[in-house]
C-alpha cells in the first residue's frame, strides 16, 4: 500500500510517513468527525460574536427564564437573567485560547526538555529526569491555583500556570523517542559525516520523533482546555471574561432551577474536547498502521 | 503401529488480509511416522511455520482459517475436531517448540511452574507431583542444578537454557509428535548443536515423532529421515533425505542447497563463490496460476506461468512438482 | 537488591524530593506580590508603620530570605508546619483532619476504577467481535472528554434531583447522628456520587488501557505458548496473559496520582465533600499561606507515597525486577 510518489523524487523517510498517514486519516470516519466539530467549533468562536453580538454580561431578562420561554434568549437566562447563548458563543474564546496556547507551552517545554535528556543522556538527563520527576509529585491543579492568586488571575497566568504543570507526560515521551532514534542507522550517518549535535537533535531526530509528539500535543490540547475549564470553574481565572468554565461555577448553586446555564456549558466543553480527541486518536492510527488489527 | 502417526493431506489455509482473502497454504500434504524424523525446509514466509499451527489447531484467529483438506492424527481428524478436543491433544500428544526462546516463556511464572502446569492439566498429578515431575523433565533436558533452578524465572535462563527449557515444557508429557519450529535459529552455533543431540537424544530414547521446521540445509541432513520442501504455501519436493540432498529434482530445491557455504578448507582462491537464488516469495495476494517459483527460476519456460505443475515421481517416495520433469521424461 | 534496601533508598530519595517541594512553594510564597501583613493590615483598615514592623517581625518577615527558608524548612523537618493565619489552629492538624476524607474518597474512586476498568478492557481484548470493544471505546471517549466538575453535577442533578436517589452533597447526615455500622453506611451512601464521578475519568483511562496492553499480549509469543500447551482460552487469557497485561496498567496508575487529586479538589467542590480539596481551595481563596504551604507539600507525600506503592505492586508482579536483570 505504498504510494508511489510519480515524479520519481526520492521521498524523505518522514515526509513519506506523512502522506501515508494522511491516507489513513482520511478513511478514519471518527476522525474525520472530529475534525469537521473542530471546524465547526472554531467558526462558531470566531465569527460567531459577530453574528450573535449580545455581551454574555448584560441583563437581558428574568432570571432562570427557560430555553425557549423568551424570544432574546434562546436557550433560556442564567441566575441573573444573563443570556446563556451569548455566553456559549463569546465564553469559547477564552477556553480555546488559553487550551491552545497552554498545550503549546507544554509541548515547547515537554520536547525541549524530552529532547535534551533523551539525547544527551548521562547526566544530562539524570538532572532532567529529576526535574521532571519533581513536576509530576507536585499536585498539579493546587500549584497551579496558587500560581494564580499569587500573582493575579489572567489569561496570562492561567495560560503559564497550566504550561508549567502539564509537560511531564510530553517530556517523558519525547525522551522515550530520543532514546529510540538516536540509535539509528540514519542518525549514526548523520553524526559520520560531521553533522552538529543541534542539528541531530532538531533537524534530524525530531521530525521522526513527531508522529507520537503530534499525538501527544493533540491530547494535551484537550486536557489543557479541561484544566482551563476547571480552574475558571472554581472561580480562579478573569472575572471579566466568560467562559464556559465560569459559567458552570456562576451557576452551579443553581442547578436544579436552571439546568441549562450549567448544561449547555458543559456539554460545550465536552464536544469541543471530544472532537480533539477523535482527532488525537485518528493521528494515532494513521501514525501506527500496523496497531489496526484487523 | 503401521502407517503414519500424523497425516495431513491437502490442507488449505487462508487469511482476511486488509487486500482481501489470501490463501496462505494451498495442498499442502505430509506425513510422520513414530520415531522418525521428518524435515520441513523453505525461505521465511513459504507456510512452514502456519503448516505447524494449523495442526497445533492454533491458526491464527478470527483472520486465518483452515478452508480444506484434513490432519489426521491416528486416523482422527483434528480439522473436525471440537476445541475441547483438540485441547486435550494440544500440549499432550502434540507438543510444539517454537523458534524464539527468549519470549516463548512466561516472564512472570518460574519455569518449573510452567513445566509442571502441563503436567498437571494433561497427567491430572498432585501440584507437589508436578512439581517433582518438573525437576525430573528439567534433568532430562540436562539443565545442571535443576532442583534449585526449577524455581528460577526465564529471564535468569540464557537463550540455550530456555530452549532446553521448552523442550522439557514440551516433552513434560511424552507427546507422540513433537513439532519444532525453528528451534536452534534464535540461538548460538555452539548451543545449535547440543539442542539438536537433545532432540536427537529424546528421539532415540522415547520414540517420539519430530516435525523439524528449518531453512537451515544443515540441520536438515543431520537431523531429518526426510524432507519436504515448501515454497510459497505449497510443497514442491519430497523425499528421503539423502535423495534430496544427493539428487535434489526441483530448481528451488538445487537453489537452496546451492546456498550452503562450502566448508572444506583451501585455497582461498579456489573457493566457489557462495550462491544466492534471486529475488524473494513474492507476496501471497500476488501469485498467480501458475508456478510461484517462476519468477525466480534460472531455468523457468512460457508454460511454468500457466498452470501449477502436478508432482512427479523422481525415485523411490522422491516426488517434485516442476514442469522439467515432464519435459524430461517425454525425452 | 532487596526490598529493605530499595525500601530505604526510595524513602532517602522521597525526603529530598520533598525538600526541593517545600523550598520551591516558600520561594513562590516569598516572590509574589503582598503577604500576612498587608493582608491583615488590609482587613483592619490601614495601621501604623510600627503596628507593621512589630507584624512583620512577629511573623519573622524581618529576616533575610535564606534565614526565613532556613527556618521554614527547620520547622518542616520536625513536624512544625506553621499555623493557619485563619483558623489559628496548628496546619498540621487542620490537614490531617481532612486527609481521611480525601484519601477515602480518592482510593474509593481509584478502586472502583481499575477493577471495572481493567475488566472492561480484558473482557473487550478477550471477545474482540463483540460489542463490548465499542462499550469501551465511548467510555473512554467520554471519561477524557468530560469536564470532571460537569459530569458530577450531570449526575447530581440526575440521582439528587430528578430521581432523588442518592444525597447530593456531604460527607454523612449530621441529623443522623448515626455511630459504628451505621455511619459507615451512610458515609458509603455519601460516596457513591463523588467517588463515582471521579471513577468516570479513570474508569476510560483503565479501559483503554488494559484492553491496549491486553491485545498487545495476547499476541505474544509466550502466550502461544501457553496455547500450545493445551490450556483453555479463559486460562490463556486470566492466568498467563492478564498479569503481565496489568503491568502497564499498574504504572499508569501510579503517574495518575497528581491528576487524581486534580480531580478530587474539583469534585470536592461540587459535593460538597470535606476533604483536603475543600480546604485547599478556601485557602488559596483566603491567602492563608501556612496553610495552602502545608497542603501542598502533604499532597507531595501523598503522592509520593503512591508511588512508592505502585513500585512495591510492580516489584511485587514482575519478578524481573526484583532479581535484577
Amino acid at each position: 500500500m505504498v504510494e508511489e510518489t510519480g515524479d520519481g523524487r526520492p521521498e524523505t523517510k518522514a515526509r513519506g510517513l506523512w502522506r501515508e498517514a494522511w491516507s489513513v486519516f482520511r478513511r478514519n470516519r471518527a476522525a474525520l468527525v472530529g475534525l469537521a466539530l473542530l471546524a465547526i467549533i472554531a467558526l462558531v468562536v470566531v465569527l460567531g460574536p459577530m453574528a450573535y453580538p449580545v455581551d454574555p454580561f448584560d441583563i437581558v431578562g428574568a432570571p432562570k427564564a427557560r430555553p425557549g420561554a423568551e424570544a432574546e434568549a434562546p436557550l433560556g437566562t442564567d441566575y441573573l437573567g444573563r443570556d446563556v447563548l451569548a455566553g456559549l458563543i463569546k465564553g469559547g474564546r477564552p477556553t480555546l485560547l488559553v487550551g491552545f496556547c497552554a498545550a503549546l507551552i507544554t509541548a515547547l517545554i515537554g520536547i525541549t526538555i524530552g529532547a535534551l535528556g533523551g539525547f544527551y543522556g548521562r547526566w544530562v538527563d539524570g538532572v532532567l529526569g529529576r526535574v521532571t520527576e519533581f513536576f509530576q509529585v507536585l499536585p498539579a491543579l493546587l500549584f497551579a491555583m496558587v500560581l494564580i492568586t499569587l500573582f493575579a488571575p489572567s489569561l496570562l497566568t492561567v495560560t503559564l500556570a497550566i504550561g508549567i504543570v502539564a509537560w511531564t507526560s510530553m517530556a517523558r515521551l519525547t525522551r522515550a523517542e530520543y532514546l529510540r532514534i538516536r540509535e539509528l542507522e540514519y542518525v549514526r550517518a548523520a553524526r559520520s559525516i560531521g553533522a552538529s549535535n543541534a542539528r541531530i537533535i532538531w533537524r534530524i531526530i525530531l521530525p521522526n520523533a513527531m508522529p507520537p509528539i503530534m499525538v501527544s500535543a493533540t491530547l494535551a490540547t484537550g486536557s489543557a482546555i479541561l484544566f482551563e475549564a476547571g480552574l475558571s470553574f472554581l472561580g480562579l481565572s478573569d472575572p471579566n471574561i466568560m467562559s464556559w468554565g465560569l459559567m458552570i461555577g456562576s451557576n452551579r448553586n443553581y442547578l436544579r432551577e436552571a439546568w441549562w446555564a450549567v448544561t449547555f456549558p458543559g456539554l460545550a466543553i465536552f464536544v469541543t474536547v471530544l472532537a480533539i480527541s477523535l482527532v488525537g486518536d485518528g493521528l494515532n492510527d494513521a501514525f501506527n498502521p500496523k496497531l489496526r488489527t484487523r | 503401529m503401521s502407517g503414519p502417526l500424523l497425516e495431513v493431506e491437502g490442507l488449505k489455509v487462508e487469511f482476511d488480509t486488509w487486500d482481501g482473502r489470501v490463501r496462505v497454504l494451498d495442498g499442502v500434504s505430509l506425513s510422520v511416522s513414530p520415531g522418525e524424523t521428518l524435515g520441513i525446509v523453505g525461505e521465511s514466509g513459504c507456510g512452514k511455520s502456519m503448516t505447524a499451527l494449523a495442526v497445533m489447531g492454533l491458526v491464527p484467529k478470527p483472520a486465518g482459517h483452515v478452508t480444506g483438506g484434513a490432519i489426521r492424527y491416528r486416523g482422527e481428524d483434528l480439522v473436525k475436531a471440537s476445541d475441547g478436543r483438540m485441547r486435550d491433544l494440544r500440549g499432550n500428544r502434540i507438543a510444539m517448540i517454537f523458534q524464539e526462546p527468549m519470549t516463548s516463556l512466561n516472564p512472570v511464572f518460574t519455569v518449573g511452574d510452567q513445566i509442571a502446569e502441563t503436567a498437571r492439566l494433561h497427567l491430572g498429578l498432585s501440584p507437589a507431583e508436578a512439581r517433582k515431575r518438573a525437576v525430573e523433565m528439567l534433568r532430562a533436558v540436562h539443565i545442571p542444578e535443576a532442583e534449585r533452578r526449577v524455581a528460577e524465572y526465564p529471564h535468569q535462563f540464557s537463550g540455550g537454557m530456555r530452549q532446553r527449557v521448552m523442550i522439557a515444557m514440551a516433552l513434560a508429557c511424552e507427546p507422540e509428535v513433537l513439532i519444532a519450529d525453528e528451534p536452534t535459529t534464535a540461538l548460538d552455533v555452539t548451543v545449535q548443536a547440543q539442542i539438536f543431540d537433545l532432540l536427537e537424544e529424546l528421539r532415540a530414547a522415547e520414540g517420539t515423532a519430530i516435525v523439524l521446521i528449518t531453512h537451515d540445509m544443515g540441520a536438515t541432513a543431520e537431523m531429518a529421515d526426510r524432507v519436504v520442501v515448501m515454497y510459497a504455501g505449497r510443497k514442491v519436493e519430497e523425499g528421503p533425505v539423502d535423495a534430496i540432498l544427493g539428487n535434489p529434482a526441483h530448481p528451488y530445491t538445487q537453489g537452496l542447497l546451492a546456498c550452503r557455504p562450502n566448508l572444506q578448507l583451501g585455497h582461498a582462491a579456489a573457493r566457489p563463490q557462495l550462491h544466492e537464488i534471486p529475488g524473494v516469495v513474492p507476496p501471497l495476494h500476488l501469485l498467480g496460476r501458475g508456478c510461484a517459483f517462476a519468477d525466480r527460476c534460472p531455468r523457468a519456460m512460457p508454460r511454468c506461468g500457466e498452470a501449477f505443475p502436478p508432482a512427479y515421481d523422481v525415485g523411490e517416495s522422491h516426488a517434485a512438482a516442476c514442469w522439467l520433469l515432464e519435459e524430461a521424461r517425454a525425452a | 537488591m532487596g526490598f529493605a534496601a530499595w525500601l530505604a533508598r526510595r524513602i532517602a530519595y522521597a525526603a529530598g524530593l520533598l525538600a526541593a517541594v517545600a523550598i520551591l512553594n516558600f520561594s513562590l510564597m516569598h516572590l509574589a506580590p503582598g503577604d500576612i501583613v498587608q493582608t491583615i493590615v488590609g482587613e483592619m483598615g490601614g495601621a501604623s508603620e510600627e503596628t507593621i514592623a512589630q507584624l512583620r517581625k512577629s511573623y519573622g518577615l524581618d529576616r533575610s530570605f535564606p534565614e526565613q527558608l532556613g527556618i521554614y524548612l527547620g520547622r518542616v523537618a520536625t513536624g512544625d508546619l506553621g499555623t493557619s493565619a485563619y483558623y489559628n489552629q496548628p496546619v498540621l492538624n487542620l490537614i490531617l483532619d481532612r486527609v481521611p476524607a480525601t484519601v477515602l474518597l480518592v482510593v474509593a474512586a481509584l478502586g472502583l476504577a481499575i477493577t471495572l476498568g481493567t475488566f472492561l478492557g480484558v473482557m473487550a481484548a478477550r471477545f474482540p467481535a463483540s460489542w463490548l470493544g465499542a462499550v469501551v471505546t465511548i467510555v473512554a471517549l467520554f471519561g477524557f472528554s468530560a469536564p470532571v466538575f460537569w459530569s458530577g453535577l450531570m449526575l447530581l442533578l440526575l440521582f439528587a434531583s430528578v430521581f432523588e436517589l442518592l444525597p447530593a452533597s456531604g460527607m454523612y447526615d449530621v441529623a443522623q447522628g448515626a455511630t459504628g455500622i451505621a455511619y459507615a453506611l451512610d458515609v458509603a451512601y455519601h460516596l457513591v456520587l463523588p467517588a463515582g464521578t471521579l471513577a468516570l475519568i479513570y474508569l476510560a483511562l483503565y479501559s483503554r488501557l488494559s484492553r491496549a496492553s491486553m491485545l498487545e499480549v495476547l499476541g505474544s509469543d509466550y502466550v502461544r505458548t501457553a496455547r500450545a500447551k493445551g490450556l483453555s482460552e479463559n486460562k490463556v487469557v486470566f492466568k498467563h496473559a492478564l498479569r503481565n497485561a496489568i503491568l502497564p496498567v499498574v504504572t499508569v496508575a501510579g503517574l495518575q496520582l497528581s491528576a487524581m487529586l486534580a480531580g478530587a479538589v474539583l469534585v470536592e467542590t461540587v459535593f460538597t465533600w470535606p476533604g483536603m480539596g475543600q480546604l485547599a481551595f478556601e485557602s488559596i481563596l483566603r491567602r492563608d499561606n501556612q496553610l495552602i504551604l502545608g497542603i501542598l507539600l502533604l499532597s507531595a507525600v501523598l503522592v509520593i507515597v503512591g508511588n512508592l506503592l505502585t513500585d512495591a505492586a510492580y516489584r511485587f508482579i514482575d519478578p524481573r525486577i526484583k532479581t535484577g536483570g
